[in-house]
């Protein structure tokens, strides 16, 4: 009895100082942060947090440092303050610890690193009121070591806590993030790195978004985020929600998405929730595909295969442009067929053109004349014919005495014949037209004896056969 | 010339002009001289930049190279006028059908207008089960089994929004790029830039079907301010393309050549007095009628055509078919017609009548162009003219997730009323990505949830393909530099283009 009342006399400060201690670790133990909307006033004080979190960071800090100083003769006088230091910061601890919680209560933040965060406040809280007590009862090396040991602590915690508060409020990479490439790597990290976005044209970008887009953003978006979690980008998602990560990038079974999303509808944890239709799928297999290759931001899209032939959606953005047109440049390409090229317009209006403003090469058709148009007439071009790079000769009244007019169009890219009196003769005579992306015998005598022919031109890749069914087709 | 550049300083006057020398303090009687320096200083301009649309006077339809290398040498429109059912067609959407029936959710109807819709409507699901087809496995409806054949040759945008909810102004903003009449309809643009390949047929020909001309009327054919040389020409079913086509009883071709003579000496007269581009109009329409008459005719003649490939496309012996129209379609792309437009009429189903109903009236339009559009594909796709040739499917605006309840009360038939928010078209042929679909609409089908396509976006890279900077395709009027995608910015939709 006596001892007791001697124990609490020769503690009573220590024990009365505990007391809001005690009192902030009820409250977090008893009223922890649910991630419900809190009260206006916790919401107000709660935003002085940051600001005052600062200060007892630095007291303790500092307290080590007067220490070590101290040590030596010129500055001995500096420890004479540490325990005063001590006492401000375990001070400052708890009313920021305080100002922590209701911060925490007001609703806007919940999840695994923000109950880390506040118990390494509350641990911080009370390792600066344990430092203070020893600081003030040294009596010998015992307790001075047992001192040191609780300021190490105490160095530890708040490098942890505060680490953990800069996760909260600038993202969970915000020290790794823009780290260089070596430091990361002698840590151990890899250089990927955590992207915010997923890169333009990439396979998250193209088949995995559109999913959540269409199914998970209306709960899970800017507008809702149900459990804190936001479906919207590739930030937002391998950010996670209140339950921790929903992505684990390798193992799609581990993953809460994917397990959700593939549970049985009648499941409480089925995700759409509210009776909506479970992903069809292909979609689920997008997803899972998606996850087992790394889940990562970056890869292309046809780095996965065995997709299910789901929906191709057009990739990323392409902004064309529009060159302008060098009108010295085209006066030069079109120098030496000006003149002729005016002349044959004369003589036959509206067939011989220019490709474009900006070209020198022509596109001649005579398919609109007709049978009117004939062997002869395709002869007429010899002059211009290295220039000629689109010729449609559909229709009109040309036989194989064309042939060798025609396979003097050594550019030709596209070459039309389609209905007229052409026969295997004329596509022998076309072997030298090594430019030839597409060639048209449509509705001709070209039989299938010419296709080995066909195959040999370096650069076809459009053929419309004869009669429909005797060749390879497009 | 001399005397066009009077006409041309006349149409140039406006109120803009007039404010502007008024601004300059030099006063209106400069006008004259300034509006002058202006013009040439456009045509310089045009020359410099190497894209003048300046031709002689007397071949205001000759070709010229377009812009750039195009991929697209002409297109064929098929509009489906009165809007038809993306949610019936093309845009599937499970969530909406499992809804079906309950009530409209109110942030549905805040600060919306509906033509018909009142008080709280009910959500339909689509009428009709989806499918995928094709390698590319799009979603389509089994009501177009001939076009879902043809999934992969599709690109489907299903985010086209307008902005307007009416048959009319959006017929007109998705074929002259303005809500408003008196604008230029695309086909007269693309004539205006790139003239007409086959000088014995128009450039630009519209064919109609389905029992009624679009609410839009001929303005949606029409050349606005561009010289009307430009217009589109309609035709007719069967029997003459054109009336009074061929020469009466009597009168022989020599015989309407020596009138045709005789008429076009006086016209040029006029022409030399008053300088009215609108003479030369005529005396080209009347050279193009007498040229016609070679051509035209025999174009349009479906009947010379195997009775195989009348079969495939549906043909019906007469009658202003869509079927018939598609396969004209195919013959008029063959001979070099830039730009062919057809309209199929009753796709408005709002339910108020069974013939317009989706569960009756929409049943027979998607029969009518189901099986010709598959055919027209296929039968491009054979002829190698796809490689060239632009198709596009689709209506004006789209229709609402909830079924029509005019005056609250549910109908007897099944309806939709008009969704300006979202709707579907579809691409085919030269220039556009193969089996792709691009844009997305929400669970409902009701909003664009990602990348959305305005009218003046798809002008704008339509134009593209056809060889065009959509900014660089301009007509002096008004004292502005007009274009088809009005003055607000427009977007090519680059990621749709091969």
């Amino acid at each position: 009895m006596i001892a007791c009342t001697t124990f609490l006399r020769r503690y009573r400060l220590a024990l009365i100082t505990f007391s809001p201690i005690l009192l902030l670790l009820a409250l977090i133990v008893f009223f922890p942060p649910n991630g419900k909307e809190g009260a206006r006033w916790a919401h107000f004080i709660g935003r002085f947090h940051p600001l005052t979190v600062h200060f007892p960071i630095a007291l303790i800090l500092l307290v080590p440092v007067l220490e070590i100083a101290g040590r030596r003769e010129p500055f001995s006088y500096l420890r004479l303050s540490s325990r005063f230091v001590l006492g401000l910061a375990t001070l400052g601890a708890v009313f920021a610890a305080f100002l922590g919680w209701c911060l925490a209560r007001s609703g806007s933040y919940s999840g695994e690193i923000v109950t880390q965060h506040m118990w390494g406040g509350a641990t911080l809280a009370v390792t600066c009121w344990v430092c203070w007590v020893l600081r003030g009862r040294i009596t010998g090396q015992h307790t001075e070591k047992l001192y040191a040991a609780a300021l190490t602590v105490g160095v530890v915690v708040v490098s942890w806590t505060g680490y953990r508060g800069g996760q909260i409020s600038q993202g969970e990479e915000h020290l790794t993030e823009y780290m260089p490439s070596l430091l990361r790597h002698a840590i151990g990290l890899s250089n990927e790195g955590p992207l915010l976005q997923a890169a333009a044209g990439s396979f998250y970008e193209v088949r995995v978004q559109p999913i959540f887009a269409e199914r998970c953003v209306t709960c899970h978006g800017p507008k809702k985020q149900k459990s804190k979690l936001r479906l919207d980008s590739y930030g937002w998602l391998m950010r996670g929600g209140k339950h921790g990560a929903v992505i684990k990038p390798g193992n799609a079974q581990g993953s809460d998405l994917f397990r959700r999303i593939t549970l049985s509808p009648d499941h409480d944890d089925f995700m759409p929730k509210e009776k909506r239709q479970p992903l069809p799928q292909d979609q689920l297999k997008v997803v899972e595909l998606w996850i087992v290759a790394g889940a990562s931001g970056t890869i292309p899209l046809d780095a996965i295969k065995d997709l299910p032939p789901g929906v191709s959606v057009a990739a990323a953005p392409v902004e064309v442009s529009f060159p302008e047109i060098d009108l010295a440049a085209v006066a030069k390409a079109r120098e030496g067929i000006a003149s002729e090229v005016a002349q044959l317009q004369v003589k036959f209006p509206s067939i011989l053109n220019y490709e474009s403003r900006g070209s020198g090469d022509l596109v001649l058709n005579a398919s609109v004349l007709g049978i009117k148009f004939g062997d002869a007439d395709v002869a007429a071009f010899a002059s211009v014919a290295e220039h000629i790079t689109v010729a449609d000769l559909s229709r009109t009244s040309i036989t194989d005495q064309a042939a060798s007019a025609i396979a003097r169009m050594k550019h030709l890219r596209v070459l039309r014949v389609s209905q007229t009196k052409i026969t295997d003769a004329t596509v022998k005579a076309l072997s030298g037209l090594d430019q030839l992306e597409s060639l048209n015998v449509y509705g001709t005598e070209v039989t299938a004896a010419a296709l080995p022919l066909i195959q040999k031109l370096p650069r076809l890749k459009h053929f419309y056969p004869g009669h429909p069914g005797t060749g390879p087709g497009r | 010339m001399n005397s066009e550049l009077q006409m041309m300083i006349l149409q140039a006057q406006t109120r803009r002009h007039f404010l502007r020398s008024l601004g300059s303090g030099m006063g209106s009687l400069f006008l004259g001289t300034s509006v002058a320096n202006y013009a040439a200083a456009a045509s310089s301009k045009g020359e410099k930049s190497g894209l003048s649309f300046a031709r002689d006077a007397a071949t205001p339809l000759s070709q010229l190279p377009p812009q750039f290398p195009a991929k697209v040498r002409r297109v064929i429109f098929l509009h489906m006028a009165g809007a038809p059912s993306q949610l019936e067609l093309y845009d599937y959407k499970p969530e909406l059908k499992r809804l079906d029936g309950q009530d409209c959710p109110a942030s549905f109807l805040a600060g919306k207008r509906f033509a018909f819709i009142s008080g709280v409507p009910k959500l339909l699901g689509s009428q009709y089960p989806f499918k995928q087809a094709g390698q590319s496995g799009q979603w389509i409806s089994d009501r177009l089994p001939h076009i879902a054949a043809h999934a992969d040759e599709i690109c489907f945008i299903k985010s086209m929004r307008t902005d307007q909810f009416n048959h009319a102004p959006a017929q007109l903003l998705v074929h002259t790029g303005n809500p408003r009449l008196g604008y230029p309809s695309f086909g007269s643009w693309v004539l205006y830039g790139l003239g007409t390949e086959n000088q014995n047929l128009p450039g630009f020909i519209v064919l109609l079907s389905g029992g009624k001309s679009p609410d839009g009327g001929k303005q949606l054919w029409s050349s606005g301010f561009l010289p009307s040389v430009y217009q589109g020409v309609q035709c007719r079913p069967h029997g003459e393309p054109v009336l009074y086509l061929n020469n009466p009883a009597g009168v022989d071709r020599l015989l309407r050549r020596t009138m045709l003579d005789a008429i076009d000496d006086i016209d040029w007269q006029t022409y030399a007095e008053f300088g009215n581009p609108e003479t030369v109009t005529r005396i080209a329409q009347y050279e193009m009628a007498f040229r016609m008459q070679m051509d035209a005719t025999d174009a349009m003649n479906i009947n010379k055509e195997p009775e195989s490939v009348r079969t495939k496309y549906g043909c019906k012996p007469v009658g202003a078919e869509f079927a018939n129209n598609c396969l004209v379609a195919r013959r008029l792309a063959e001979r070099g017609v830039r730009f062919i437009q057809l309209y199929h009429w009753g796709w408005d189903s709002h339910g108020a009548e069974a013939k317009e109903a989706l569960n009756l009236g929409f049943n027979d339009r998607c029969r009518e162009v189901d099986q010709p559009t598959g055919a027209l594909l296929s039968d491009l796709r054979e002829r190698g003219l796809l490689e060239d040739t632009l198709l596009v499917w689709g209506g004006e605006f789209g229709r609402t997730p909830m079924r029509e309840n005019r005056n609250g009360q549910e109908m007897k038939y099944v309806g939709r009323d008009h969704n300006p928010g979202a709707f579907t078209i579809w691409l085919a042929g030269g220039g556009v990505k193969n089996g792709i679909t691009y844009g997305q609409t929400d669970e409902m089908g009701y909003e664009i949830v990602k990348d959305p396509v305005d009218i003046r976006d798809l002008h704008a890279t339509m134009l593209y393909m056809l060889g065009f900077d959509y900014r660089k395709l301009t007509y002096s009027f008004q004292g502005l530099e007009q274009k088809l995608t009005s003055v607000k910015p427009a977007r090519v939709v680059g990621e749709i283009l091969a």
